[in-house]
C-alpha cells in the first residue's frame, strides 16, 4: 500500500517536472519571437529538410489512408445501397479527423523523432555546450527555427496529404468498392465543404506545434549517451501521440 | 587581467565534487589542470564559461563575476574565453569551413567574403585548409581536434580552455596539438587552461600545473615545483605508478 | 555528360540494390523469428512474461487515454453530421460499434503501439548494438534474433490482441458516453451489438494479430541494423517508428481490401 502511494506520488512529481520543463521551453520560444531573433539560414534549412524530405512518407500514408477510408465507408454503404454517400463519407472523415491525426502521427515519427535524435546527439557530444561556448544562443540558433518550420510544414504537408488521400479514396473506390468516379465526385463535391478542410488544417497547425515542442524538449533533456538518445526518441513520440490525440479531442469540441 | 577561482564549491546532489578550488591564470600562461579520471577537472573549467554554476564561491574572468551574471551577459564572456571540447563538438550538419565560419558570422559584422577569408586563414593556421569542404564525420579524431581549435580561435579569444585535448589521439597527432597550444600562447599571448592526464603533454608544454585531488587544488605552481616535489601523492601521479597513497574514484 | 550519367545510373543501381538488400534482411529476420517461435521451448518464459508486462501493462494508460479520446471524437463527428442530415441517432451506436471492431480500433491501437512499443524495441536493440552486446551474444553462439526478438514477438502478438480487445471496450464506452452527454442518445439504444457479424470479428482479430507481429519484426530489424556512432541509436529509433507505422497502415489496407471482397461481401 505504501509502495503504491509512493509510486503515484513519484509519477505525479515526474509529470509536474515534465510539464514545467515544457512550459519553460514554450516561454523561451515565445520570448525569442518578440521581437523575432532567430537564425534565418537555419530556418530555411529546416524548412527544406523537414518539408521536402517528408513528402514521400506523407504521400504514402495519405494514399493508403484514403483507400482504407473508402473501403470502410463502402462496408457501411453497401448494406444501405447508398453509394452516393461514399465520397462524402471518405472526404469528411479524411479532412476532419483521420487525415490530420494519421499525418500528424507520421510527421511525429519522421520529423519529430528525427529532431529529437539530432538534438539529443548534439547534447551528448557537447555540441550544445559548444554553441554556448561560442556565444551563440541555442534557443535562437536551434530551437526556434525548428519549432517554426515544424508548424509550417505539417500545415502544408496536410494540404498535400488531403489531396492525395482523396485521390486514393477515389481510385480504390473504383477498383475495390464499385463506386464510379462520377458518383464519388458528385457526392464529394456536394457535401464536403471548405469548413471541413479548414477544421482539419487548424488541427494540423496545432499538432505541428505539439510535435515541435515535445520533440525539442525530449532532445534537449537527453542524458546518458547514445543509449539515452534512443530512450528520448521513444519518449518524444509517445508524448507527441498523447498530445495529438488529447488536443484533437478539445479542438473537435471547440471548433464545432 | 586573469581568470580567478576563489573557494569554489560544486555539489551534484549529495555528491561533493569540488570543495574549495582556488587557482588563477594570466594571459600567455599554459596552466595544466591534472588529476585522475572523474576527479572534477572538466567540471572545474566548465565554470569559467558558465556552463556550470558554482554551489558557492567566486569565479571571475578579467574582473567580471561569471557566477553572478545573467545568461545574456555570459555570451560576452564566452566570446572572450573559447573552449575546445573533449570530443571536439563540431557541428555535424556543417562542413569544416562552415563550422569555423559560424561564430564569425554570428558575432563580427563582416561581409560574407571576409568571413570566409578569416575562416580559411584559421583553418590554414591549423593545417586543415585542404579539407575545408569535408564534414566532421568524414575525418579522424586528430583532424577534428585541429578544426575545433581553429573554431575556438575564430573570435580572437583572450583565453582558451582545452578539455583533454590529447585523449584518444595517436602520439603524433597529440604532439601536434601540444605544439598548437604552445604556439597560441606565445604568438597570441592567450591564457590556456588544459585539462589533461597525458604526462608527455604536461611535461613538454605546461608553464604551470594545478593538481585536483579530493575536491580541492592539492597543489598549484610552476612545473619545476612538481619536478622537485617530494609529496607522495604528486610523485605517484607523475610517475604513473599503481601503488601509493593516491585514491582513485571508481577503482 | 557521360560522367554524370554514369553517376546517376550508379546511384539508381545503389538505391535499388539497397532496397533489395533491406527487404532480404527484413525477410530473413522475420523467418528467423518465426522459426524461433516454433522452436520455443519455454526456456525463456520469464523473458516473455517480462516483455508482456512491458508491452501490455506499461501501455495501458497510454492506450486508455488515446483510444478513449479518439472514441469520443469519432462519435462526436458522426453525430454532428447526422444531426445536419436526418437527425436520426438510433443507428449511431450499432454502426459505430461495428465500424470500431473491424476498422478503427485495430489500426488506431496498432498505430499507438507502433509508436510506443516499436520505438522501445528499436532503442533497446540499437543500444545493444552500439555497446557491442550483440557481438558478445554472437560470440557465445546465440542468435540475437532468438534471444531478443522471439520473446518480444510472442509478447507483442498476445498483448496487442489483448490491448485491442481492451481498447474496444474503452472506445465503445467513451463513445456511448459522448453520444449520451452531447446528443442525448440513450445507452440502451447505443449498446446494440446485432450489427456485428462473425466476419467483422474475424477481420478485427486478424488485423490485431498481424499488426502485433509486424511491429516487433520491423522495429527489431531497424534496431539490429543500427549504425555506429552517437547518432546511430537515435536514427534507428526514428526509422522504427516510421517503418512500423507505415507497415501497420499498409497491412491494414490490404486486410481491409481482401476482407471487403471476401468475408464482408454481402
Amino acid at each position: 500500500m505504501y509502495n503504491l502511494i509512493a509510486k503515484i506520488g513519484e509519477g505525479a512529481l515526474n509529470l509536474c517536472h515534465e510539464t514545467g520543463g515544457l512550459l519553460h521551453l514554450l516561454f523561451m520560444v515565445i520570448k525569442s519571437l518578440f521581437p523575432p531573433r532567430f537564425d534565418p539560414g537555419e530556418f530555411l534549412r529546416n524548412l527544406y529538410k523537414m518539408g521536402v524530405k517528408s513528402v514521400p512518407i506523407i504521400i504514402l500514408t495519405a494514399f493508403f489512408t484514403g483507400g482504407i477510408m473508402v473501403i470502410q465507408a463502402s462496408v457501411f454503404v453497401k448494406r444501405f445501397g447508398a453509394t452516393s454517400l461514399v465520397g462524402w463519407g471518405a472526404g469528411y472523415a479524411v479532412f476532419r479527423e483521420v487525415g490530420p491525426i494519421l499525418l500528424g502521427l507520421m510527421f511525429s515519427g519522421r520529423v519529430g523523432s528525427n529532431n529529437t535524435a539530432e538534438l539529443g546527439t548534439m547534447v551528448v557530444t557537447e555540441q550544445i555546450d559548444g554553441l554556448k561556448a561560442l556565444g551563440i544562443d541555442p534557443m535562437q540558433y536551434l530551437i526556434v527555427p525548428r519549432v517554426l518550420s515544424m508548424i509550417i510544414m505539417l500545415f502544408l504537408l496536410t494540404i498535400i496529404g488531403d489531396v492525395i488521400a482523396i485521390v486514393g479514396a477515389a481510385l480504390f473506390g473504383i477498383l475495390i468498392a464499385d463506386v464510379s468516379f462520377a458518383a464519388f465526385w458528385t457526392s464529394f463535391s456536394q457535401n464536403v465543404h471548405v469548413a471541413d478542410v479548414v477544421h482539419g488544417l487548424i488541427k494540423a497547425g496545432v499538432f505541428g506545434f505539439i510535435v515541435s515542442l515535445t520533440s525539442c524538449y525530449a532532445g534537449m533533456t537527453v542524458r546518458g549517451g547514445a543509449v539515452g538518445v534512443g530512450r528520448a526518441v521513444n519518449n518524444a513520440v509517445v508524448t507527441a501521440a498523447l498530445g495529438i490525440v488529447i488536443s484533437d479531442y478539445f479542438l473537435t469540441y471547440s471548433l464545432s | 587581467m586573469s581568470i580567478i577561482f576563489k573557494d569554489v564549491h560544486r555539489y551534484f546532489g549529495s555528491k561533493k565534487v569540488l570543495t574549495g578550488v582556488n587557482m588563477s591564470v594570466q594571459p600567455g600562461e599554459k596552466l595544466f589542470v591534472i588529476g585522475t579520471s572523474g576527479v572534477g577537472k572538466s567540471v572545474t573549467i566548465k565554470h569559467i564559461i558558465g556552463l556550470l554554476k558554482p554551489t558557492s564561491g567566486e569565479v571571475s574572468v578579467d574582473g567580471v563575476r561569471v557566477d553572478k551574471v545573467s545568461e545574456k551577459e555570459l555570451f560576452t564572456i564566452r566570446r572572450k574565453v573559447a573552449m575546445v571540447f573533449q570530443a571536439s563538438a563540431l557541428f555535424d550538419s556543417l562542413s569544416l569551413l562552415e563550422n569555423v565560419m559560424l561564430p564569425i558570422r554570428k558575432h563580427l559584422k563582416l561581409k560574407d567574403a571576409e568571413v570566409r577569408k578569416k575562416a580559411m586563414a584559421l583553418l590554414d593556421e591549423v593545417g586543415m585548409l585542404k579539407h575545408a569542404g569535408l564534414y566532421p564525420s568524414e575525418i579522424g579524431d586528430g583532424m577534428r581536434k585541429r578544426v575545433a581549435i581553429a573554431r575556438a580561435l575564430s573570435l580572437d579569444p583572450a583565453y582558451v580552455l582545452f578539455d583533454e585535448p590529447t585523449t584518444g589521439l595517436d602520439p603524433v597527432s597529440a604532439r601536434r596539438v601540444d605544439s598548437l597550444i604552445s604556439q597560441l600562447a606565445t604568438e597570441r599571448n592567450a591564457g590556456c587552461i588544459i585539462v589533461s592526464h597525458d604526462l608527455v603533454s604536461i611535461f613538454s608544454t605546461a608553464t604551470k600545473i594545478a593538481m585536483v585531488y579530493k575536491g580541492i587544488i592539492y597543489k598549484e605552481g610552476p612545473i619545476e615545483d612538481f619536478h622537485s616535489s617530494t609529496d607522495p601523492v604528486i610523485r605517484q601521479f607523475l610517475s604513473g605508478s599503481s601503488s601509493g597513497p593516491m585514491e582513485t574514484p571508481g577503482f | 555528360m557521360t560522367g554524370k550519367l554514369y553517376e546517376m545510373t550508379a546511384n539508381l543501381g545503389g538505391f535499388v540494390t539497397g532496397i533489395f538488400a533491406a527487404a532480404l534482411s527484413l525477410f530473413s529476420i522475420a523467418m528467423r523469428t518465426f522459426r524461433g517461435v516454433f522452436r520455443f521451448r519455454g526456456r525463456a518464459q520469464g523473458e516473455v512474461l517480462k516483455q508482456m508486462y512491458l508491452i501490455g501493462n506499461r501501455s495501458l494508460i497510454f492506450v486508455t487515454v488515446t483510444l478513449g479520446a479518439l472514441g469520443m471524437v469519432l462519435v462526436f463527428q458522426v453525430c454532428l453530421q447526422i444531426n445536419k442530415i436526418t437527425g436520426d441517432q438510433s443507428q449511431v451506436g450499432p454502426e459505430f460499434i461495428k465500424g470500431m471492431i473491424h476498422a478503427f480500433v485495430p489500426i488506431l491501437t496498432a498505430m499507438m503501439l507502433a509508436t510506443r512499443v516499436g520505438a522501445g524495441i528499436a532503442a533497446e536493440t540499437g543500444s545493444m548494438v552500439v555497446t557491442e552486446q550483440i557481438d558478445a551474444l554472437r560470440m557465445t553462439g546465440v542468435d540475437p534474433v532468438d534471444f531478443i526478438l522471439v520473446p518480444r514477438f510472442i509478447a507483442s502478438v498476445v498483448m496487442t490482441f489483448v490491448l485491442g480487445v481492451y481498447a474496444m471496450v474503452i472506445v465503445i464506452v467513451a463513445g456511448a458516453f459522448m453520444a449520451h452527454s452531447s446528443f442525448g442518445v440513450n445507452y440502451n439504444v447505443f449498446f446494440v451489438f446485432d450489427k456485428v457479424t462473425g466476419g467483422d470479428l474475424f477481420i478485427g482479430s486478424l488485423k490485431l494479430i498481424v499488426h502485433g507481429g509486424a511491429i516487433p519484426i520491423v522495429a527489431g530489424y531497424c534496431g539490429l541494423t543500427t549504425g555506429r556512432g552517437s547518432e546511430g541509436v537515435g536514427n534507428a529509433t526514428t526509422r522504427a517508428v516510421i517503418n512500423s507505422s507505415l507497415a501497420v497502415i499498409i497491412i491494414d489496407f490490404i486486410i481491409s481490401g481482401v476482407g471487403l471482397l471476401t468475408v464482408q461481401k454481402i
